[in-house]
């Protein structure tokens, strides 16, 4: 996501048809510094450590915040409204962070030290019991968890939660456990279950068991390693059975969490008051210091950045969700020490990538001088230097488990690009002086790379054309698979700390379809079948491994695409407001922990 | 220019009735600033009007007539415009009066009737509201009085309906009507002075002929002294006891209605007689405008002012030249010309009048 | 006055009948998809379906259009339920109904640029007579260069100025918000008084040239002098006489600057962050919220036809020839 305000609502809006954007995921980064210094420790994918808790480390309360108070009201400034508010419509970072405060699910994210996290059991008394290789998850409920009108959270609202999902007017979430139950793709799985639970049936015994009130037991078609993560995504969050209003729903959600909604002005503004239902000792994860959030929508980036660093007046008692510090200010914010010291900051999970359309340029070579050409550098200086991007040595993220530090194509070490090697391999191909169509989105700093990009790519001897796209229509054109391009860029971003959610899509055969993913219409059967092998492990930091491996040996011999930044933020606070951390599963602010000082 | 100067400053003489006239303007210098140049729209004019009496004056637009008589109602903008020379009105200096003290006189003791009845009116307000307004702020009148008298004005102007029409704007009314109800404006605190300027050229002959009587009338009942300021000959036979012809912003001719239409000395006023239609006169026969233009107020040539344009420059003997000498203006009956009395009389009726038929 | 009105009515459907079609086909002139937009991460062609049924924009677009204007006179029926008449239908963004959206949003614009009109009318008819009454004198001379500077800046430029000084740093006045009138008066007119005095800034200038000329204009009238003839005061006359006349061609003006004025609130509205139909308006064409954009944009086009017939009104007022012809 960039941070230009305009233009990035609209390359968010458009990176999210791409399915760019995600919600849960995690990130190994973040820490309010940044410099050079450390942040070559951070960068060391061994240091993100993620366990699946047992009951013991799902028990609540929550900790407390150092220095934290109840009482006092957090002022949000948000760009975005929220478009939705029920859970299973729920998959972009704005409305995942308010998700944490409204909808608890079977599973959740706590953050138990740096770098090192907990997948525990929210809902659940644990992140999950799993049996039959894998194959079956099981999960016991709370007792004393309730919906805001009072009434006790059962197995059959989960239940109800997952079948919702089936019905048509379901379109947004993520599909994983449907996927997995069915064991089809996102659009047969459906036709399991064509009107959800709506028209009186329910998915079968064989795929949802709920023996009591108190079990929900899933069986999935194959064996499943990440199902703790899946149940922790937002989209997963817990709609009442009795409750449900199907579309309505939408607008008026049953809270679960510790706030609840007291009005909603789409566009406007939105006011959280304390859910007393909510009972913080079932609870591992979430505080409830202030009375009440205020959160005002359409605040640009610019803006709220303009207002938290003067920490004038109200703006002592604001903070964001999601929005971050605008590319402009961030030298001043990591200057000026005043601001620095109410600046959080971290990596986001997205990566961005230039594709390379291997259906016209079938030569490796070629490819390959593609890669050593790019300047990677141009495109972390517009996404605002060190604090908004970070170099990109390889496909995965810093933010997933398992991250090496490898770097193929020397990236890190020549981030202005290689072009001698370049021209060198040109010349060895033969195709010397060919045409190389490059299609980039016109927001500026896809434009400024470009313009970077074609110069050295001219050096190294091809005819570059650039071929300039509208925001909102990019995503349209580069995902036909007949499109006309021979490079463009994309981004994207995992679903959760696992590689699981990226290679796969990026890179696997039989996802190539218009609007999909996989951008370079790389299709290797060899690498097919690697992945198939590695989504069979049961260990996830083994698959972890696998799945770097994988993707380092998918960039190294078949160059399908080339990675060249890795998305970080930093965001703000004012002085008033405490317990404020960059949490990187949500990659943003964590909201469950704020405070309002004395 | 540079040998007439001296001459030009030499007092003009007084008529008859020295002390008594009700208006003496003497002297006076209109002179306007502008990016070009000093406009010298009035240069050292002046004349005596008593009471009841009417002086036409008459010239070509850009003769200063109009100027002079702004000038008198101190309506210029003081800015810009100079002014000196002296202005009496029944022995009131007006000339650098303080705007109060004009104020004070303006609509009450002087007043003024313009033009062009359609923009001399406010568009924005009722025709009554209009008049009646010097009316309340001169005489005090409340509002009752003061729209009585006004209907009374209309009526006396000869407004049939005036209760009705005096809640009229004034794009309701003709022509002739607005007219009226501008002289209604400008009679209404039965001034001593009444300047017309040009109050029946915009208007079509009947009315024209109308308005001339109602002004008489009027003048008889009230007995005010009138300026009459026009470039018709024709009409100024009709209303004036005197003319003063103005040309270049000095006077030329000055006499009796009577002398200055049956004997005129000046060559300008025998154009001015030429350039008129006669009724009874010969269609086919074309009338004979005076050629040339008007002369520039900004650069005026240099001694008698309508040398350009007149055929008699050649007949002035004396030693005298009509380029270089400013001829003077005598008191009294005269004209402000260098050929000789027999001259004039003999170019006149020999040359001129056959033309008249 | 009856005639006239149900004359301008017709012209303003007509009006407003080309700027919805224009709208309409534009917004799809470029190939978008709307519902590409609303579906999640793994879409699918069946969910895309759905959304696009949802949405209703599973049929050809002059049909598309022909319900969509239907529905504003007859009201429609959605998904997410009935939706009466006037029914702009359902955000595509996020589901709002438009039509409630609207009614939301509009306080907030209307507060803004009927209080940023008149603070510039205020200042610019106020210096413009002061400077047409001192003509020529160096306080004259001051206005003019000062509102000369003026016309030049910028609302994105002034505005962040402004709010880094009187905010920021001095702390004067509180973070600008919209607080409903009727809820607080005092807060309402406190959170909108930066962007009032930010708004009027690219028409002050204007106008005080505008009222200054017009005045000396009208100064230099027959109808003036008529007046001073009758020995009424200057001030009289310039109030009463000059001044009245001077304000037609501001008028007229002002009917034709009620486009701009909306296009600065939602500019100011951007800059201050303001919940306002011009924040909405650029939301809404970012989200290719097709529903949202034809309601504001239809909105907007009808309160400025409506607001130009108000104005022409006004002519009537000042002017009596228009009343009575």
């Amino acid at each position: 996501m960039s941070r230009v305000s305009i233009r990035s609502a609209r390359a968010a809006a458009a990176a999210l048809a791409a399915g760019a954007l995600v919600l849960t995921g995690c990130s190994s980064g973040g820490g309010g510094d940044d410099d050079s210094k450390d942040s070559k420790a951070k960068k060391q994918g061994q240091d993100v450590s993620y366990t699946f808790a047992d009951a013991a480390a799902s028990k609540g309360p929550a900790p407390e915040v150092k220095g934290a108070r109840k009482g006092g009201t957090v002022k949000i400034l948000q760009r975005d409204s929220f478009a939705h508010l029920d859970p299973g419509q729920i998959y972009v970072s704005d409305e995942g962070a308010l998700s944490t405060l409204m909808h608890r699910r079977l599973t959740n994210y706590k953050k138990v030290g740096d770098n090192k996290y907990e997948v525990v059991g929210d809902l659940a008394t644990d992140s999950g019991q799993k049996s039959n290789d894998g194959k079956t998850w099981t999960y016991k409920l709370k007792s004393g968890v309730k919906f805001e009108d009072g009434s006790e959270i059962t197995s059959k609202d989960i239940r109800h939660t997952i079948e919702r999902k089936f019905a048509p007017f379901m379109t947004e979430g993520p599909t994983f456990i449907e996927e997995w139950l069915t064991g089809k793709g996102p659009a047969d799985a459906r036709k399991e279950l064509p009107d959800g639970p709506y028209e009186g049936k329910h998915l079968p015994k064989s795929m949802i068991e709920t023996p009591d009130d108190q079990t929900i037991i899933f069986h999935f078609k194959q064996p499943q390693a990440e199902v703790p993560y899946a149940l922790a995504m937002a989209g997963y969050g817990v709609v009442s059975e009795k409750k449900d209003t199907k579309q309505k729903y939408d607008k008026k959600p049953l809270s679960s969490g510790p706030y609840k909604v007291a009005s909603f002005k789409s566009g406007k503004s939105m006011k959280l008051v304390r859910n007393p239902e909510w009972d913080q000792n079932t609870d591992p994860q979430r505080n409830q210091y202030p009375d009440a959030f205020d959160i005002q929508f359409g605040v640009s980036f610019e803006d709220s950045t303009k207002r938290l660093m003067s920490d004038a007046g109200e703006n002592q008692y604001a903070t964001s969700f999601t929005n971050q510090v605008d590319a402009s200010s961030m030298q001043k914010v990591r200057t000026d020490a005043d601001v620095k010291k109410r600046s959080v900051s971290g990596y986001q999970s997205y990566v961005s990538y230039l594709n390379i359309n291997n259906d016209r340029i079938k030569n490796k070579k070629v490819r390959q001088a593609i890669a050593y050409a790019m300047p990677s550098q141009s495109i972390v200086s517009a996404f605002g230097g060190s604090g908004g991007a970070e170099l990109a040595g390889n496909y995965i993220s810093p933010t997933l488990v398992g991250k090496e530090n490898t770097d193929p194509f020397g990236k890190l070490k020549k981030p202005q690009g290689d072009v001698e090697k370049a021209k060198e391999l040109l010349e060895e191909s033969g195709k010397k002086g060919m045409k190389l169509t490059f299609a980039y989105q016109n927001a500026p700093e896809w434009q400024n790379f470009s313009v970077a990009a074609a110069d050295n790519l001219k050096k190294a001897g091809f005819n570059v054309q650039r071929k300039d796209i509208i925001a909102d229509t990019y995503y349209d054109q580069i995902g036909k698979v007949k499109n006309n391009y021979d490079i463009y860029h994309n981004s994207w971003g995992a679903d959760w700390p696992s590689a699981s959610t990226v290679v796969p899509n990026l890179f696997e055969g039989r996802q190539i379809q218009d609007g999909s993913a996989n951008y370079s219409h790389h299709n290797n059967p060899e690498m097919d079948k690697e992945m198939t092998r590695i989504r069979a492990i049961t260990d996830p930091d083994k698959a972890a491994e696998e799945w770097q491996k994988l993707a380092d040996k998918i960039l190294k011999e078949d160059v399908p695409a080339l990675p060249m930044h890795y998305y970080k933020a930093i965001q703000l606070h004012g002085s008033k407001v405490g317990g404020v951390y960059f949490d990187e599963t949500l990659h943003d602010i964590q909201p469950t922990s704020l405070f309002v000082k004395k | 220019m540079t040998t007439v100067t001296k001459e030009a400053h030499v007092p003009a003489p007084r008529g008859e009735g020295d002390a008594g006239a009700f208006l003496s303007v003497r002297d006076l210098y209109v002179h306007f600033d502008t990016e070009d140049g000093t406009v010298k729209a009035v240069d050292g004019l002046s004349f005596d009007l008593e009471r009841g009496q009417t002086l036409g004056i008459v010239g070509e637009s850009g003769s200063g007539k109009s100027v002079t008589n702004l000038s008198i109602l101190g309506l210029h903008n003081p800015r810009t415009t100079e002014v000196s020379g002296e202005i009496l009105l029944d022995g009131q200096e007006l000339t650098g009066a303080r705007e109060k003290t004009l104020e004070s006189l303006r609509g009450n003791k002087m007043a003024m009737i313009f033009q062009d009845p359609l923009t001399a009116l406010s568009p924005y307000y009722t025709v009554g509201r209009q008049i009646g307004e010097p009316y309340r702020k001169h005489r005090g009148a409340s509002k009752r009085e003061t729209r009585e008298r006004t209907i009374e004005m209309l009526d006396k102007v000869g407004i049939p309906n005036a209760k009705q029409r005096v809640d009229d704007y004034p794009h309701q009314f003709s022509g002739g009507m607005r007219q009226r109800a501008m002289i209604a404006m400008a009679l209404i605190c039965d001034p001593d002075l009444l300047i017309a300027d040009e109050p029946t050229t915009a208007l079509d002959v009947t009315v024209q002929a109308q308005i001339l009587d109602l002004l008489k009338d009027l003048q008889q009942e009230f007995g005010s002294a009138i300026v009459f300021i026009t470039h018709d000959l024709g009409v100024i036979a009709n209303v004036a006891d005197d003319i003063l012809v103005m040309y270049g912003g000095r006077a030329v001719e000055r006499g009796s209605v009577r002398e200055v239409l049956r004997a005129p000395q000046h060559p300008y006023t025998w154009g001015l007689l030429s350039s008129m239609p006669r009724l009874g006169g010969d269609v086919n026969e074309a009338l004979s405008p005076i050629h040339g233009t008007p002369p520039s107020l900004l650069s005026p040539p240099p001694g008698c002012a309508f040398h350009p344009r007149c055929g008699f420059v050649d007949e002035v003997a004396g030693g005298l030249s009509c380029s270089a000498d400013r001829p003077v203006l005598p008191a009294g009956r005269g004209a402000a010309c260098h050929l000789t009395a027999e001259q004039q009389s003999t170019f006149f009726i020999e040359q001129i009048k056959p033309r008249l038929g | 006055m009856l005639r006239f009105l149900i004359r301008r009515s017709l012209g303003a459907v007509v009006i407003l009948l080309i700027i919805s079609a224009v709208t309409f086909f534009l917004f799809y002139a470029v190939p978008r998809d709307p519902a590409m937009l609303a579906c999640g991460k793994n879409c699918t062609p069946d969910s895309l379906a759905v959304i696009r049924k949802n949405m209703g924009i599973d049929e050809p677009i002059p049909v598309q259009y022909w319900h969509f204007m239907v529905g504003i006179v007859a009201g429609r029926t959605f998904a997410q339920g009935d939706c009466p008449a006037p029914c702009f239908g359902y955000s595509f963004a996020n589901q709002d109904p438009v039509w409630e959206t609207i009614l939301d949003r509009f306080p907030t614009t209307v507060s803004l640029t009927l209080g940023g009109a008149a603070v510039f009318l205020f200042i610019g008819l106020g210096a413009g007579m002061i400077a047409a009454w001192k003509k020529g004198t160096i306080i004259d001379k001051a206005f003019s260069s000062f509102s000369l500077v003026l016309s030049s800046m910028q609302i994105y430029f002034i505005g962040p100025l402004v709010l880094a000084l009187v905010v920021y740093n001095m702390e004067l006045l509180d973070q600008p918000k919209y607080v409903p009138l009727t809820q607080d008066p005092g807060g309402w007119f406190m959170g909108l008084l930066i962007p009032w005095c930010v708004v009027q800034i690219i028409f002050t200038a204007n106008y005080t040239r505008l009222s200054r000329s017009s005045l000396i204009e009208q100064l230099q009238e027959d109808h003036v002098r008529t007046a001073r003839a009758k020995g009424m005061s200057s001030r009289y006359v310039f109030f009463r006489y000059a001044w009245r006349g001077s304000l037609i061609p501001i008028v007229t003006i002002f009917g034709v600057d009620l486009g701009s004025l909306f296009g600065g609130a939602m500019i100011t509205e951007w800059t201050f962050s303001l919940p306002g139909l011009g924040t909405l308006a650029v939301k809404s064409v970012q989200n290719t919220d097709l529903p949202m954009v034809m309601g504001v944009m239809l909105f907007a086009a009808t309160f400025i036809i409506l607001f130009n017939i108000i104005v022409d009104a006004a002519y009537a007022f000042i002017d009596p020839r228009v009343r009575l012809s």
